[in-house]
């Protein structure tokens, strides 16, 4: 009877499918195994950060277009922390999704009073402007020479420098991120950002206070970002500038789409397909095709939203989903009816 | 009985189109009070008022003898217009001068000057933008405030020779200090004000929707407007909202008492399913609901934020004789908990059942009120309802 019940938690199939990622490094894949690794580290990364992004736009419905400045102060912060002052990996992850939340709430407390698209006009530029201070302000980010020799994280005393450690090290991190997104959204937090994505005028007729939520929202979305940021920087030993341009927040945003918006499976899975398609394709392009697989990113998307636009997770199967399980667990529980 | 309700020359204009004329209506505890009237009397748009979705243009509403919409006086709108008029041309010799302390000799330079006015419309604008008068001066000073401190903490590092002496040159002391030394306790001045709750009153000070649902004031709408995409135990949850105290942090660790107070809100969101009679669809999306069980939901919704006062906007639109009579039971019933029900509706059998007292609105003005009986029989009412000839002509 339990048993039933928890087969269908999803939180219990991302136990399990992360469990499977675990078993990952031990298969027989010879000498592409460590390639293989690095792929995967990739597409982890790049689900936390979609996980972050989707509370935004998927689970308060504004689009965010400045993401990617979030993860760039992340990836900053850890760089320069473990420069200058060596820090423990577990002290500079709070310590950059901290100041990740510090300028979310600074950039949402003033411009989430906008509306639809000039909010997104606004999140655009102020992912060009924190390029633009990386670039410029010599004396902290050292500019376009970016910054080389990030000390690799240790753990207990020993440096991780293989692949499976630093997938092992985002497989915990996207373990954190899922709690805490799975979390929240099943709470009064949760409740009051579906409601303003769906109906805002009710939203607030039902005592949600729009801008609070808002700013909570992209706060805790921009501290998730830096953290993936802070991973980021830790595990590629090097940042530049320009890893953080624009282009990094549309391709979240498609993983997205992609996957459905505001369904924390979908997003996942967003990530899961179009991150190591990418690898796919250099495998399968010729040589010189290789840069036209954004094209074929483009080819993905308009399909996909001409045959199914909510994406393939949609956010109202996974509403319904959730409702079902509920009630489950109520009958189970002998709460419910 | 106490007047839970208190509207009084209660207006609202669109530009130059009259919504709501000087409307004064109360509603006593326990009451089911009906505003009846034709399409575009300005039912909605009262309730809009009510609820804050609109700022009314004049006039007062007090909510169980709470203010919530004050009047302001025209010589009070007039003296906050001339300050700002006052601040205008303080800030006009404000910003060259700011401008020549940080960079030197560039006091009469005309971009200098164009720059400052520039400026200085874009705060004016911004205080502008914030529409709705009374909360004109709050934006005035929030501004202010901001420039003043940033002015004033400069000038505190200057003196402290903190900062770098860029003006030491140029005898602007006698101007910039000055200012400075007023434009510092000025903006802690401001901030005091800002944070008194009667001053914000005094200045109209205005409470979004959010905060007229957590005082008691719940309501539902003509077109529904429901979390279609979300199950219909969400949707009653979400009223539970302003009755939740859990923050971030509890739900982060999913402390005891946000476990505890989610699991009651669950049992207490499925007693509110079963009172509008919606129990068995409890884990549907709302979007998959009948119309006639939608307008229900939304009820259910208003009722689950723990109102004095449910406003609820033509709820019987839509609904066949069968509904409609059980709507009307439902109403009842929810009269029994203690709720006062303020009703818009068309229908008039429905409302000659329901009501205790009517007021009809016509054009945006207050045409009749009174017990259902009195109402039937007004000339005023039918003239309105049958239409009049040229009733409306003079007005």
């Amino acid at each position: 009877m339990r048993w039933q019940l928890y087969k269908k938690d999803p939180r219990f199939v991302f136990l399990s499918l992360i469990f499977l990622a675990v078993l990952l490094p031990w298969l027989p894949l010879g000498a592409s195994t460590n390639y293989i690794l690095r792929i995967m580290t990739t597409a982890v990364l790049y689900m936390i950060l979609a996980l972050g992004l989707n509370i935004v736009p998927g689970f308060t419905g504004l689009l965010d277009l400045g993401y990617v400045g979030f993860y760039g102060i992340g990836a900053y912060t850890s760089g320069l922390l473990s420069i200058h002052y060596d820090l423990s990996l577990w002290v500079i992850l709070p310590l950059a999704a901290l100041n990740g939340a510090l300028w979310g709430t600074l950039l949402g407390a003033p411009t989430l009073r906008l509306t639809g698209d000039y909010f997104a006009i606004v999140t655009f530029g102020f992912s060009e402007l924190v390029v633009l201070v990386l670039r410029n302000e010599l004396w902290l980010t050292r500019g376009p020479m970016g910054l080389p020799g990030i000390p690799p994280p240790s753990i207990f005393g020993h440096p991780l420098t293989r692949d499976w450690e630093f997938f092992y090290l985002v497989l915990l991190l996207l373990m954190i991120v899922l709690l805490v997104v799975t979390r929240l959204q099943d709470s009064r937090l949760g409740r009051a950002w579906f409601a303003i994505r769906e109906d805002e005028i009710a939203a607030q007729c039902c005592g949600v206070n729009l801008i609070r939520y808002k700013v909570t929202a992209f706060a805790i979305s921009a501290s998730i970002g830096a953290m993936g940021g802070a991973f980021y920087a830790k595990w590629f030993q090097f940042i530049h500038p320009d890893m953080f341009k624009f282009w990094e927040s549309i391709l979240i945003l498609c993983l997205i789409v992609f996957g459905g918006m505001g369904s924390i499976a979908g997003t996942m899975l967003g990530a899961l397909i179009l991150i190591p398609l990418s690898e796919v394709l250099r495998a399968v392009l010729p040589q010189g095709l290789f840069s036209a697989r954004y094209l074929i990113y483009g080819l993905v998307l308009v399909l996909m939203m001409r045959w199914r636009p909510e994406g393939l997770v949609p956010f109202e199967r996974a509403q319904a989903k959730k409702a079902k399980l509920l009630q489950e667990r109520l009958t189970v529980s002998g709460d419910g009816e | 009985m106490d007047t839970i309700l208190k509207v009084m020359r209660l207006s609202k204009s669109f530009g130059g189109l009259t919504a709501l004329r000087e409307i004064t209506l109360e509603a006593k505890q326990g009451q089911i009070v009906g505003i009846i009237g034709p399409n575009g009397a300005g039912k909605t748009t009262l309730f809009n008022c009510l609820t804050s979705l609109y700022y009314p243009t004049g006039g007062q509403i007090e909510f169980q003898e709470r203010p919530i919409v004050q009047e302001v006086s025209e010589t009070k709108k007039r003296l906050i217009k001339r300050c700002a008029m006052l601040f205008f041309v303080l800030g006009l010799i404000w910003v060259p001068l700011f401008w020549s302390v940080f960079v030197p000799h560039t006091f009469f330079k005309v971009e200098v000057v164009l720059l400052g006015i520039f400026i200085l419309s874009i705060r004016l604008l911004l205080v502008r933008g914030l529409v709705r008068f009374q909360i004109w001066a709050w934006g005035l000073m929030f501004v202010f405030l901001i420039s003043d401190l940033w002015f004033a903490s400069w000038w505190l590092t200057h003196l402290l020779s903190l900062g770098p002496m860029i003006g030491t040159g140029i005898p602007l002391y006698y101007f910039t200090v000055p200012w400075g030394i007023i434009a510092g306790p000025f903006s802690i001045y401001l901030m005091l004000q800002l944070f008194l709750r009667k001053v914000r009153q005094l200045y109209g000070f205005r409470l979004g929707p959010d905060a007229i649902c957590r005082l008691g004031m719940a309501r539902t709408f003509q077109n529904i407007r429901l979390f279609f995409n979300l199950s219909v135990l969400d949707n009653v949850r979400i009223g539970f909202h302003v009755q939740m105290r859990s923050g971030v942090l509890g739900i982060l660790l999913k402390t005891r008492s946000q476990r505890d107070e989610e699991g009651l809100t669950t049992k207490e969101a499925l007693k509110y399913l079963r009172f509008v009679g919606l129990d068995g669809r409890a884990f549907d999306l709302a979007g998959a609901l009948a119309y006639g069980e939608q307008r229900r939901l939304e009820i259910a919704r208003a009722l689950a934020s723990n109102p004095q006062l449910l406003l609820l906007d033509e709820p019987a639109a839509g609904m066949n004789a069968q509904e409609s009579s059980e709507l009307i039971r439902l109403i009842f019933k929810i009269r029994e908990k203690g709720i006062t029900v303020l009703i818009i509706e068309h229908d008039m059998k429905v409302m000659m059942n329901l009501a205790d007292n009517i007021y009809v609105l016509d054009y945006g003005m207050l045409i009749a009120d009174g017990t259902p009986d009195e109402i039937k029989t007004n000339p005023k009412v039918i003239k309105a309802y049958l239409g009049g000839g040229t009733a409306h002509a003079e007005t």
